[in-house]
């Protein structure tokens, strides 16, 4: 049997680097903006870290998804592959709402190296969210359909390791743009 | 033989130290090399398989105190060269400190303008330095990447918009000295050459004197009318004239364009003839160059090339 | 267990058997990985050919100084297919698809770990290929800004065409097919190796390509994060690398280089582990020191991670990390000289047969201490301030790429062709091959060193009529015609050994690793039967029971 934890644990750290290399250029460009946008006259780290809480959450709804796996318990496994998936549709709404509110500024990617930055990072890391969201809701639909009894499952493993990879990743780009800009 | 030039031609203490590391490296080079060749040519020769013979020779897995022996040796080899490396750079590149430049050098698509500071010249392609004197260049662009590279007087630097670098130079002997932009820029990189003229310090004095003058604008006669035309068919939205409104750094300085010796950073040689080539159709001889074809009629590049000959 | 253990084939790894399919339509939808390695060695073929076009075209252009062949823009359009296609479209899915056709069969696979993976790695290249080439068909025509695509030149407002996208577009495409087969390449060798194989006995083709997939997924990531913010510059006005808009220039070549160097050790490690598989057999002898050629892999390849900036001497960086860079650059050299000595070590003492395959590796052996040695030259800062961006790059690089990978590559097409068709390549259409092309490549690239140190830049249409460059440019250009006969006598080889070439045993080079235990070609499910591995050479310890590699190895149950 193909060993695919091992797979999505190499990919998750090539995936890494793509993250390093655009916060190696937020980070490049933070702080050469002197007039115009930049992160902290622009964003507002309670509200975008309210959102993120409800990342973390799902990482660890999606953890309790495991632990259901592993004792069969394939009902509760259902419900916690649902609030995950819920919990991360909100972030990705507050996400969304945030944007939206900098673009109506005129804050946009175009508009200067800190949008440019930001809305990249942010942007891959939002996509790389909805993907995993996609997976989770093809992973529910299947378990609907009586997939995962468990005990073990490669599918639920390896979605959930990146998972995790996507909520790590969005603590590290959190910390960078807004807690940086503040400190 | 023809004099070969670029790096057989040193004509600066920098060129002459760059060019000696190269050949001591070279010489090393060469070491190595022979010694690989030399053990291939045997191998071929004595080892070679007689079509006779299916036994297998003796099966040497390797020595691991011959592995170290020559694992060491090229880092010695490293090391020495570093070494070599180091010194150079020194002597190539030593620190600018508070030293003003000499020559501020920017890069456009596709000509060089060379601003001297201290005395106001602005002149487009040509530099004129004097000679045994180590010269601060600042480079610069304002539109891609370029690189100032004249090899037989310096090191070669990129000029990076957003960015400023800084090179020394110096001519040992006076002479003309050629060099090229050694960055690909587009489609003309190929065109966007360099021509030093290194001279004794009165020549250069005078030159710079020269460059200074402010010609009288010709009002009358085939000048005058080219005067006028220049005006008028869009010249001096793009190039200056001193003593006159046009004031544009687009394109090259043309005040003193008479006393350059090429045309188009170094596509033409500067004639009278070869400047009427060149107003009728620049792109015939530099295709893709910023300047248009300005559709001017044969009378009005006449009267142009007029004016600009007789600017004094 | 004692150490006299006999080795005949024992039932250890049954592998079952599979339906055989036929016709065009098992070839597309085909997931087995010996009809995908054979389809990236055609594709390659394919733009080897057309790479190989656009590079003559660039000769002919600079045969005469002040030539109008053709005009600069169409030159710099030539000049950036040309690298690009080489580099991604030829090396890179050969020494791939290579590694696609023989890891399995080497490690006793059946397949590698995950075969639909594998096909989605290839069609994304020629996806990738396709989207490239496109832009020959648009308007504008393709790109114009060179293989590296240095900005601001590939941004708005300096390359308002569209070949730069589509550039963009189809390298993203051919990049996350290169992750993808890293990604399928460790797994497999990690997880699927027969058993008795440990990673110590790993064929040094098998360790070459570990080294570079995990290259593979860790640096192509840089060059996509790279070509997606190119992207959004051009095509949504963001300001990553426009200075005028507060973005860098230079930014662009950290993060092109991060990647390119790492990329050209991609190049070359595979083609190492061809030489690293030819030579001993046609010495008849084990391969020197085989520790040591693995472990400096290991070791190039990490280091290959910290040296990008040698390529960047001339941007003004500062001289405290020129001189890191140089350093670093030149302490890689340290164990590609190892290697070297080791291949020249197996091969004294040997009884040495020079077929085809040996004569491309022993000429690579020459060929790519050349390359080396100018490389290590211009990893001195002052020297690469002499020489970058002139014709001595030109020549470094390829002596390196073409007089390494691709003469090993010619020496792997040579050594395989008989395991992958079941016929023989023509000895003497290979000894005409190999010798036009020792010429032609040497006439061809020799003399550049020259031109760049008097002066040539690179990357120019066209050049004034100065003393000898005249010249020397047109023996450049005979030779690159002479390249091109070369390449036609390979090519018909190809075809015609397809066709007549005389059946091939299992066997014919008496070669001691796995895939020459099966037929030739192999049958789908590879193997009936995996003989025992005991040591780095499981068919040379059948073949010699009394004189096996590891005399005192356990049997592994």
């Amino acid at each position: 049997m193909a060993n695919n934890k091992m797979l999505v644990g190499f990919f998750v750290a090539s995936e890494s680097i793509f993250f390093v290399m655009l916060i190696l250029a937020y980070v490049n460009f933070h702080g050469t903006v002197t007039d115009g946008p930049t992160a902290v006259n622009s964003l507002n780290p309670v509200r975008t870290g309210i959102f993120s809480l409800f990342l973390l959450a799902s990482s660890f709804s999606m953890w309790l998804a495991g632990r259901s796996l592993v004792t069969k318990n394939h009902f509760m496994m259902k419900i916690w592959i649902l609030v995950t998936i819920i919990l991360g549709v909100t972030f990705i709404y507050g996400q969304a709402s945030e944007w939206f509110g900098l673009i109506d500024q005129n804050i946009t990617i175009s508009r200067n190296v800190f949008g440019t930055t930001f809305f990249t990072l942010t942007g891959f890391h939002g996509f790389h969210v909805c993907v995993g969201l996609l997976m989770l809701s093809i992973l529910l639909a299947l378990a609907m359909f009586g997939d995962f009894k468990g005990p073990k499952s490669d599918g639920v493993e390896c979605i959930s390791i990146y998972w995790h990879f996507v909520d790590g990743v969005w603590i590290v780009v959190y910390s960078v743009i807004y807690l940086w800009a503040f400190l | 033989m023809e004099k070969l030039g670029g790096l057989f031609n040193p004509s600066s203490p920098e060129m002459e130290a760059m060019a000696d590391l190269t050949y001591y490296i070279i010489a090393i080079s060469i070491g190595i090399l022979a010694i690989i060749v030399v053990a291939v040519t045997y191998i071929i020769i004595r080892y070679r398989k007689s079509s006779n013979d299916s036994s297998e020779p003796y099966q040497n897995f390797g020595d691991t105190r011959l592995e170290i022996v020559w694992t060491v040796i090229p880092i010695a080899i490293v090391a020495v060269l570093f070494q070599l490396t180091c010194s150079t750079m020194k002597a190539v590149d030593p620190p600018i400190g508070d030293h003003e430049p000499d020559i501020v050098v920017i890069g456009h698509q596709w000509w060089w303008e060379f601003y001297y500071p201290k005395s106001g010249v602005l002149t487009a392609n040509e530099l004129h330095m004097p000679v045994d004197k180590k010269l601060l260049l600042r480079i610069e662009s304002i539109d891609v990447i370029h690189d100032f590279w004249v090899p037989e007087l310096g090191r070669k630097i990129d000029a990076i918009p957003g960015h400023t670098n800084h090179i020394w130079i110096g001519a040992g002997e006076p002479g003309i000295f050629l060099g090229a932009c050694a960055e690909f820029c587009g489609t003309q990189h190929a065109n966007m050459r360099i021509r030093v003229i290194a001279e004794t310090e009165e020549e250069f004095n005078e030159w710079q004197q020269q460059q200074l003058v402010v010609p009288r604008t010709p009002r009358s006669g085939i000048a005058g009318k080219g005067a006028e035309l220049f005006r008028t068919k869009a010249c001096m939205n793009c190039h200056t004239i001193a003593g006159t409104p046009a004031a544009a750094r687009i394109g090259p300085n043309l005040t003193h364009l008479n006393k350059r010796q090429t045309i188009g950073a170094g596509v033409l040689t500067n004639s009278p003839e070869n400047l009427t080539k060149w107003l009728v159709n620049p792109q015939k001889y530099k295709q893709g160059a910023l300047m248009p074809n300005m559709k001017l009629t044969d009378s009005e590049v006449n009267a142009i090339v007029a004016y600009l000959e007789a600017l004094k | 267990m004692s150490s006299k253990i006999p080795l005949v084939p024992e039932n250890i790894t049954p592998l079952p058997a599979l339906k055989e399919n036929e016709g065009m339509l098992s070839w597309v939808s085909s997931v087995d990985h010996k009809q995908i390695g054979i389809m990236y060695l055609i594709s390659t073929l394919v733009f080897f050919l057309i790479g190989g076009l656009e590079a003559l075209v660039i000769r002919m252009q600079l045969a005469k100084p002040e030539f109008d062949f053709i005009s600069p823009e169409v030159y710099n359009q030539m000049f950036t297919m040309h690298g690009t296609t080489m580099i991604f479209f030829v090396v890179m899915p050969f020494l791939i698809g290579l590694g696609v056709y023989l890891v399995p069969l080497m490690i006793g696979a059946r397949d590698m770990a995950f075969p639909r993976l594998n096909a989605l790695s290839f069609w994304l290249v020629v996806f990738g290929g396709i989207l490239l080439y496109y832009s020959f068909l648009t308007q504008s025509g393709p790109s114009e800004v060179g293989w590296f695509a240095y900005s601001p030149l590939s941004e708005k407002p300096f390359s308002l065409n569209k070949g730069p996208t589509y550039w963009a577009l189809g390298l993203l495409a051919t990049g996350i097919s290169s992750v993808a087969s890293g990604l399928n390449n460790i797994v497999t060798i990690l997880t699927m190796r027969t058993k008795g194989m440990t990673m110590r006995r790993l064929p040094l083709f098998v360790w070459m390509i570990l080294v570079t997939s995990f290259l593979l997924i860790f640096v192509i990531p840089i060059i996509a994060s790279a070509f997606a913010m190119m992207l959004l510059d051009r095509l949504l006005e963001a300001t990553f690398f426009t200075p005028a808009h507060g973005g860098s220039a230079i930014l662009w070549q950290h993060f092109f280089w991060g990647f390119g160097h790492p990329e050209v050790y991609i190049l070359v490690l595979p083609a190492f582990g061809i030489i690293s598989e030819v030579i001993p057999v046609f010495s008849r002898k084990p391969i020197y020191g085989y520790e040591f050629v693995a472990g400096s892999t290991v070791a190039i390849g990490l280091l290959s991670l910290g040296v990008w900036a040698h390529h960047m001497f001339a941007v003004g960086l500062g001289n405290v990390a020129n001189l890191y860079f140089s350093l670093a650059s030149m302490l890689i050299a340290i164990p590609t000289g190892i290697k070297v000595l080791n291949w020249v070590a197996t091969m004294w003492g040997g009884k040495i047969w020079f077929a085809t395959p040996m004569l491309f590796a022993t000429a690579f052996i020459i060929e790519f201490v050349i390359g080396g040695l100018t490389g290590v030259a211009i990893a001195s800062v002052p020297i690469d301030w002499v020489t970058t961006d002139t014709y001595f790059i030109v020549a470094h690089f390829h002596y390196v790429l073409f007089g390494g990978s691709l003469f090993a590559i010619f020496a792997g097409v040579y050594y395989w062709f008989p395991k992958f068709t079941g016929r023989m390549m023509s000895e003497t259409l290979g000894k005409w091959h190999f010798w036009l092309t020792i010429v032609g490549f040497n006439m061809t690239f020799f003399i550049q060193h020259f031109l760049g140190v008097m002066g040539m830049p690179r990357r120019t249409y066209t050049y004034h009529d100065f003393p000898y460059w005249g010249s020397m440019n047109l023996l450049s250009t005979i030779g690159a015609f002479v390249l091109a006969i070369s390449v036609i006598i390979f090519a018909w080889n190809i075809r015609r050994s397809l066709k007549h070439g005389e059946k091939a045993p299992d066997n014919p080079w008496n070669a001691w690793t796995l895939e020459w235990y099966t037929t030739s070609p192999p049958a789908v499910h590879n193997f009936d039967l995996v003989p025992p591995v005991r040591g780095r050479r499981p068919l040379w310890d059948l073949a010699h029971p009394d004189q096996p590699d590891e005399p005192n190895a356990k049997v592994v149950v």
